[in-house]
C-alpha cells in the first residue's frame, strides 16, 4: 500500500503545483493577497507530497520491493543497506524525484522564507515556481514513473552499477540536485522582477542568498564527485573534462559570475540586466546538465537513461522554459535602468572583467562539451575533445582571471586607485614570486609552468589575507582597534575571504598535482616491489575476501621509505556477481598533503597483479580548496544583512 | 484497499487544507509594506561604513549618498496598487480547492494501480520459506537458499546445493560464488572443485579462463587423471589456438575412457569438431526418439495453438532436423497466426533460420 500511497502523493503534488502556478499568477493579476497565500499553501502541500512520494520509494529500496519496476531494475537484497537508500536517486527515475523534491523544496522555502520580498515579486516567483515544478513533475509522472509496478516481480533485482556503491556517491547526487535545482528559484525571481518590471538594486540582495545557497551546494556536490572519480575509477585522475562533469561546471561558472555581477547591481544598481541575464542561464545551464546526463547522447556512469524519446521530451523542457525566460528577458531588458556610473579603475571594473572573463570561460567549456555532440549528430564521426583543448582555451583565462582576483577587492567603489591597490599587495606580490623562484629551484624535476602556477596559488591566498589585514588595519591601528575591526567585520566579507582563499587553495593543490605527479605500474607476484617517489611499494599478499554483494582480491601493500615502514593499505579488485561488473577500490596512504595511490589490478599470467602506484602530491588541497570555498558561502550566506527581517527587528531593538 | 482510499482521501484533504489555511493567514495580512524602503535607507547607512573601511573615497561619498538617498526616495514614493483581501477570489480558490485532488483522482486512475500492495522482499521470502520446497522454481529457491547459507557460513553442504540451484536458475556467476565458498570450507572435496569449475566455463559463456583452468588443475591434483578436468583443460588449449596438443589429449582422453562410457562419445564430437571433421552421425534410435517428441509437441500444439514459445520450438525442432516441408508449413502458420506480434515474428524468423543438424 506504501507504493500506492506514494504514487498517488506524486501524482496529488503534480494537480497541486499546476494549482500553485494557478493561484498565484491569478494572484498578481487581481492584486489578491488570499489568493497569493493559497499559492504559497500549494507550493509547501506540494512539497510535501513529493516527500511523501520520495520516502514511499526510499522504503520500497530498503525492505526490496521487487513490485515497484524501479527497485526491481536498480537494486539487490544483498547490498548493504546506505546503497539500497542510495539506490533511490541512482537511476534516472529515482533521480528525476529527486529532482522535483529539490524544486519543490525550494518553492516551499519561497512560500515560507520569503516573508521580506515584495508582496508582487515573492507570488509571481512562487508561480514560476509552480510553472517549473508543473512541468518536471509531469515528466517523472509520465514519462518516468519512479513508483510504476510490475504485476509479476522478480525474485532478485537487477543491482545498482557498483561503481556507484560508494559512500561518496551516495551523498554527491542530494548535494549536486540541490544546487542545479537551487538555481531555479533564482530564474524565478528573475522571471518574477521581469514582469514586475523591477531590477534593482533591492531586488538583487534578495536573489544574493539564494545563489550563494545554490552555488554552495553546488560547490559541494561537484567536489564530492571529483572525489569519488579520483579514488573510485581508479585512474589516478580527479577531473577529466568528461562532458558529465563540464555539465555540473557551467551551472557553477555562471553561479558564481552571478555572485559577483549581483553584488554590483546591489550596491550600485548598475549591471541590472546582465545580473538577470545570468539568473537565467545559470538554471539553463543546470537544465542542459540534466538533458545531457539523461538523453543517451553520453556514454558515462551517469548516463543511466539510454532512452532518446525521454532525452527529447527534456530537450523540449530545456528549450521551452529556457526560450520563455530568455523571451521575457529581450522584451523587458531595454525598460531596466542603467544604474550608477563608474570609473574604468574602480571595484566595479573589476567585477565586470571578472564577469567577462568568467563568462568566456563557460564559453569554451559548452563549446568543448557540445560541438563533439553536434558533429558526431552531423556526420556520424566521433571526436573527442580532451584536456588539451582546455587546457588552452580554459586555463589561459583562469589564470587571467586568477592574476587579476586579490586586486578587486581593494579598488573601492565609483572611482579605484590601482597605484594603491598595488602597493598594498606588495607583501602578496613578494609571496607569490619567492614560492615560484623556491618551487622552480628546489623541486625538481624542474617545471616552468608548475612553479608559476604555485606562485599564482600563493598570490591568492596572500591576496585573500592581505585583504582582511587591510580592512582590520592590523600594525597600523592600535591592538585594540584592530581586534574591534577584526571582530566588526560582517560575515559576508569572511564569506568572501574564504572563498577567495580556498580557491588559492584549491590552485596550490590542482597545480602541485598535475605536474609533479608520478606513477608506476608493473606486474608484480607477491613479495615483490616497485618504487615511485622514493617509496618502496611491495605487495605483501593477495587473499581472497567475500563482501556483502562482492567477491574481491584483497592485496595487502605495504609501503616503506629507506627501509622504515610509512603505512600498510589494503586496495581491492571487486567481482559484483549481480551484475557481473569487475571495479576496483583504490588503497590511499595519506602522507601529509599528499598520497600515495595504490590499485590492484587484474590477476596475469604466472600469479603476478598488476600493481599501480602513484604518488600525487598535494592531492588533499584539491579537496580541501573547494571545501572551505563552499564554507565561505555558508558564512556568508549566515550575514544578517541577507536576512532582512532580522535586521529590521534588530535596529527596533537598538531605537 | 478501503485503507488505501481512506490514507488518499487524508492526503488529499491536508493538501486542500494547507492552501486555504495560508489563503485565511494571507488576508490578514495583506496591507505588509513594501520592504524595499528599509533596504535601501540600510544601504545608506553602510555608506558610512564603506567609507571608513577606505572602501570608499572621502569625496565619492556624497556622491554615493545621494544615489542610494535617490533611491531611497524612488523606493518610498514608487505608486504600489495595493494588494487586498478581495473577498470575490473566494470562488477561484474553492474551485482550484476542488479541482487538484480531482484531477489528482482522474490521474491517479489512469496510472496507477490501486489496491495493489506492497511486496516487500522479507514478506515472499517467508512465503517461500513456508511452501513445499520442490515445488519451487530455481530461482525462488536459490533465494531461500542464499538465505539459509548466510545464516550458517561455514557448512560445505549449504553453499553446494546452493551452487546447483543458482546454476538451475540461469545465474551461474552466483554459481561460482557459492561453489567457491563451498570449496573453501571443504578444499578436498573434488566434486565441488569439478561443479565450480563447470559454473566457471557457464559464467565465462562456455569458454574455459584461467580461473576455470585453475580450478580443474585443482581438481586433477586431488583426483589424478579425472576425465572432466582433462576434458576441459584440452578445450582451453584449443581455445588458445593450440589446436594438435588439444587434440593430442583428447585422443589421449579417448583411450583412458572404458569403451562402455557415455562421455566417449562426447569428447569424439568435441574431437571431430577440433579437426574439421563432421561428427559422426546422430544415433538413429536416438533420433527416432527426437522425432516422437517433435510429434508430440505438434500434436498438443493443434490441440492448443496459444503457445507462442511451443510454434518458436517447434519450428526450430524441424529446421534442425531438416524437415523442409514440415518446417514451412509449420512457419507460415505461426506467422499468419502472431502476425500483430512483431517480437514473436522475429524469434520464428530466427528459429526457421537453424542450421540443420548433421
Amino acid at each position: 500500500m506504501i507504493a500506492e500511497v506514494g504514487a498517488f502523493a506524486l501524482i496529488l503534488s503534480l494537480a497541486l503545483s499546476l494549482a500553485q502556478a494557478v493561484l498565484s499568477y491569478a494572484a498578481r493579476v487581481r492584486r489578491s493577497a488570499v489568493l497569493a497565500g493559497a499559492g504559497e499553501g500549494a507550493a509547501i502541500a506540494a512539497f510535501l507530497g513529493v516527500a511523501a512520494a520520495f520516502a514511499a520509494l526510499m522504503y520500497a529500496f530498503v525492505v526490496s520491493d521487487f513490485s515497484v519496476a524501479n527497485v526491481a531494475m536498480n537494486s539487490h537484497t544483498e547490498k548493504p543497506l546506505l546503497y539500497r537508500i542510495a539506490g533511490t536517486w541512482g537511476n534516472h527515475e529515482g533521480s528525476m524525484l529527486l529532482w522535483c523534491l529539490a524544486l519543490t523544496g525550494f518553492g516551499a522555502s519561497v512560500a515560507g522564507l520569503g516573508r521580506t520580498l515584495p508582496q508582487g515579486l515573492r507570488t509571481l516567483t512562487v508561480g514560476t515556481q509552480g510553472v517549473l515544478g508543473t512541468v518536471f513533475l509531469a515528466y517523472t509522472v509520465f514519462a518516468s514513473n519512479p513508483l510504476a509496478r510490475v504485476a509479476q516481480p522478480p525474485v532478485e533485482g537487477r543491482s545498482l552499477n557498483p561503481l556507484l556503491q560508494d559512500p561518496a556517491l551516495a551523498v554527491h547526487p542530494p548535494f549536486l540536485y540541490a544546487g542545479y535545482v537551487g538555481m531555479s528559484v533564482v530564474f524565478s525571481l528573475a522571471v518574477a522582477a521581469l514582469i514586475e518590471g523591477r531590477v534593482d538594486a533591492a531586488w538583487s540582495r534578495w536573489v544574493r542568498p539564494w545563489t550563494l545557497a545554490a552555488w554552495s551546494l553546488l560547490t559541494v556536490g561537484i567536489t564530492l564527485g571529483s572525489f569519488w572519480a579520483y579514488y573510485e575509477l581508479g585512474w589516478g585522475g580527479w577531473w577529466f573534462w568528461d562532458p558529465v562533469e563540464n555539465a555540473s561546471f557551467m551551472p557553477w561558472l555562471v553561479a558564481t559570475a552571478l555572485l559577483h555581477s549581483a553584488i554590483v547591481t546591489e550596491k550600485r544598481g548598475a549591471l541590472a540586466g546582465w545580473t538577470v541575464f545570468l539568473a537565467l542561464a545559470a538554471f539553463s545551464f543546470s537544465m542542459l546538465g540534466g538533458f545531457l546526463v539523461r538523453s543517451g547522447v553520453l556514454t558515462s556512469v551517469h548516463a543511466f537513461a539510454v532512452d532518446p524519446t525521454r532525452g527529447v521530451l527534456l530537450l523540449i523542457i530545456l528549450g521551452v522554459t529556457a526560450g520563455l525566460g530568455f523571451s521575457l528577458f529581450a522584451w523587458r531588458a531595454p525598460t531596466l535602468g542603467r544604474g550608477g556610473m563608474f570609473a574604468p579603475v574602480s571595484r566595479e571594473s573589476a567585477l565586470v572583467l571578472n564577469n567577462i572573463l568568467l563568462a568566456a570561460a563557460t564559453a569554451t567549456v559548452l563549446l568543448g562539451t557540445l560541438y563533439p555532440l553536434i558533429r558526431e549528430a552531423m556526420s556520424g564521426e566521433a571526436i573527442s575533445v580532451g584536456p588539451p583543448y582546455f587546457n588552452l582555451t580554459f586555463t589561459p583565462l583562469m589564470a587571467a582571471l586568477l592574476v587579476l582576483l586579490p586586486i578587486g577587492p581593494l579598488l573601492a567603489w565609483k572611482r579605484g586607485d590601482g597605484a594603491t591597490a598595488l602597493r598594498r599587495l606588495a607583501v602578496a606580490a613578494a609571496v607569490a614570486v619567492v614560492l615560484t623562484l623556491l618551487v622552480g629551484v628546489l623541486v625538481t624535476p624542474r617545471h616552468t609552468w608548475g612553479a608559476l602556477g604555485v606562485g599564482l596559488g600563493g598570490w591568492l591566498i596572500a591576496g585573500a589575507l592581505a585583504e582582511i589585514l587591510e580592512r582590520t588595519r592590523v600594525f597600523r591601528v592600535p591592538p585594540a582597534e584592530a581586534w574591534r575591526r577584526f571582530t566588526g567585520l560582517p560575515r559576508g566579507a569572511w564569506g568572501m575571504t574564504l572563498a577567495h582563499l580556498g580557491l588559492g587553495v584549491f590552485v596550490l593543490g590542482a597545480v602541485f598535482e598535475t605536474s609533479w605527479k608520478l606513477e608506476a605500474a608493473e606486474a608484480l607476484p607477491v613479495g615483490r616491489a616497485i618504487e615511485v617517489g622514493g617509496y618502496s611499494v611491495r605487495l605483501a599478499a593477495v587473499e581472497p575476501v567475500n563482501g556483502p554483494n562482492y567477491d574481491a582480491d584483497r592485496g595487502t601493500i605495504v609501503v616503506t621509505r629507506a627501509g622504515q615502514p610509512v603505512c600498510q593499505v589494503t586496495p581491492e579488485r571487486r567481482f559484483y556477481t549481480a551484475g557481473g561488473q569487475t571495479t576496483s577500490e583504490v588503497g590511499l596512504c595519506y602522507r601529509g598533503l599528499s598520497h600515495l595511490y595504490l590499485v590492484l589490478g587484474e590477476r596475469r599470467e604466472g600469479g603476478t597483479y598488476l600493481v599501480r602506484a602513484y604518488w600525487n602530491p598535494w592531492a588533499s588541497l584539491i579537496f580541501v580548496g573547494p571545501a572551505i570555498m563552499a564554507a565561505g558561502g555558508l558564512v556568508s550566506l549566515s550575514d544578517r544583512r541577507l536576512r532582512l527581517a532580522a535586521g529590521r527587528r534588530r535596529r527596533e531593538q537598538e531605537a | 484497499m478501503l485503507l488505501f482510499w481512506v490514507v488518499a482521501g487524508v492526503l488529499a484533504a491536508a493538501a486542500a487544507g494547507l492552501i486555504l489555511m495560508r489563503a485565511a493567514g494571507a488576508a490578514d495580512a495583506a496591507a505588509a509594506a513594501d520592504p524595499a524602503p528599509v533596504l535601501y535607507r540600510r544601504q545608506l547607512a553602510e555608506i558610512g561604513d564603506l567609507v571608513e573601511r577606505g572602501l570608499m573615497g572621502e569625496g565619492e561619498r556624497k556622491g554615493a549618498e545621494a544615489e542610494a538617498a535617490r533611491r531611497l526616495l524612488a523606493a518610498t514614493d514608487a505608486p504600489t496598487a495595493p494588494w487586498t483581501a478581495d473577498p470575490k477570489s473566494r470562488g477561484v480558490l474553492l474551485a482550484v480547492v476542488c479541482a487538484a485532488p480531482a484531477l489528482a483522482l482522474g490521474l491517479y486512475l489512469q496510472l496507477g494501480a490501486p489496491g495493489f500492495g506492497d511486496q516487500p522482499f522479507a514478506r515472499r521470502l517467508a512465503e517461500w520459506k513456508a511452501s513445499d520446497l520442490r515445488t519451487l522454481p530455481p530461482p525462488e529457491l536459490a533465494a531461500v537458499l542464499r538465505e539459509a547459507t548466510a545464516k550458517r557460513p561455514n557448512e560445505a553442504q549449504g553453499f553446494r546445493f546452493l551452487g546447483m540451484v543458482e546454476n538451475a536458475a540461469g545465474n551461474p556467476a552466483g554459481a561460482v560464488s557459492a561453489l567457491r565458498r563451498a570449496t573453501v570450507l571443504e578444499p578436498g572435496d573434488v566434486d565441488t572443485w569439478r561443479q565450480l569449475g563447470e559454473a566457471q566455463v557457464i559464467a565465462a559463456g562456455g569458454k574455459v579462463e584461467a580461473d576455470a583452468q585453475a580450478t580443474f588443475r585443482q581438481v586433477l591434483a586431488l583426483a589424478p587423471g579425472d576425465a572432466g578436468a582433462r576434458f576441459y583443460l584440452a578445450r582451453a588449449k584449443a581455445e588458445a589456438g593450440q589446436a594438435s596438443q588439444a587434440a593430442a589429449e583428447l585422443q589421449a582422453l579417448i583411450a583412458d575412457l572404458p569403451a562402455g562410457d557415455a562421455r566417449r562419445a562426447y569428447v569424439e564430437t568435441e574431437l571431430a569438431r577440433l579437426q574439421g571433421r563432421p561428427a559422426a552421425a546422430a544415433d538413429p534410435q536416438q533420433l527416432a526418439m527426437i522425432r516422437g517428441m517433435v510429434d508430440g509437441l505438434a500434436a498438443r500444439l493443434k490441440a492448443d495453438p496459444e503457445n507462442p514459445e511451443g510454434w518458436v520450438r517447434l519450428v526450430r525442432a524441424y529446421a534442425v532436423l531438416g524437415d523442409a516441408g514440415k518446417r514451412d508449413e509449420a512457419y507460415a502458420a505461426a506467422r499468419a497466426k502472431y502476425a500483430g506480434q512483431p517480437a514473436v515474428l522475429k524469434q520464428l524468423d530466427e528459429a526457421a533460420r537453424a542450421e540443420q543438424m548433421r
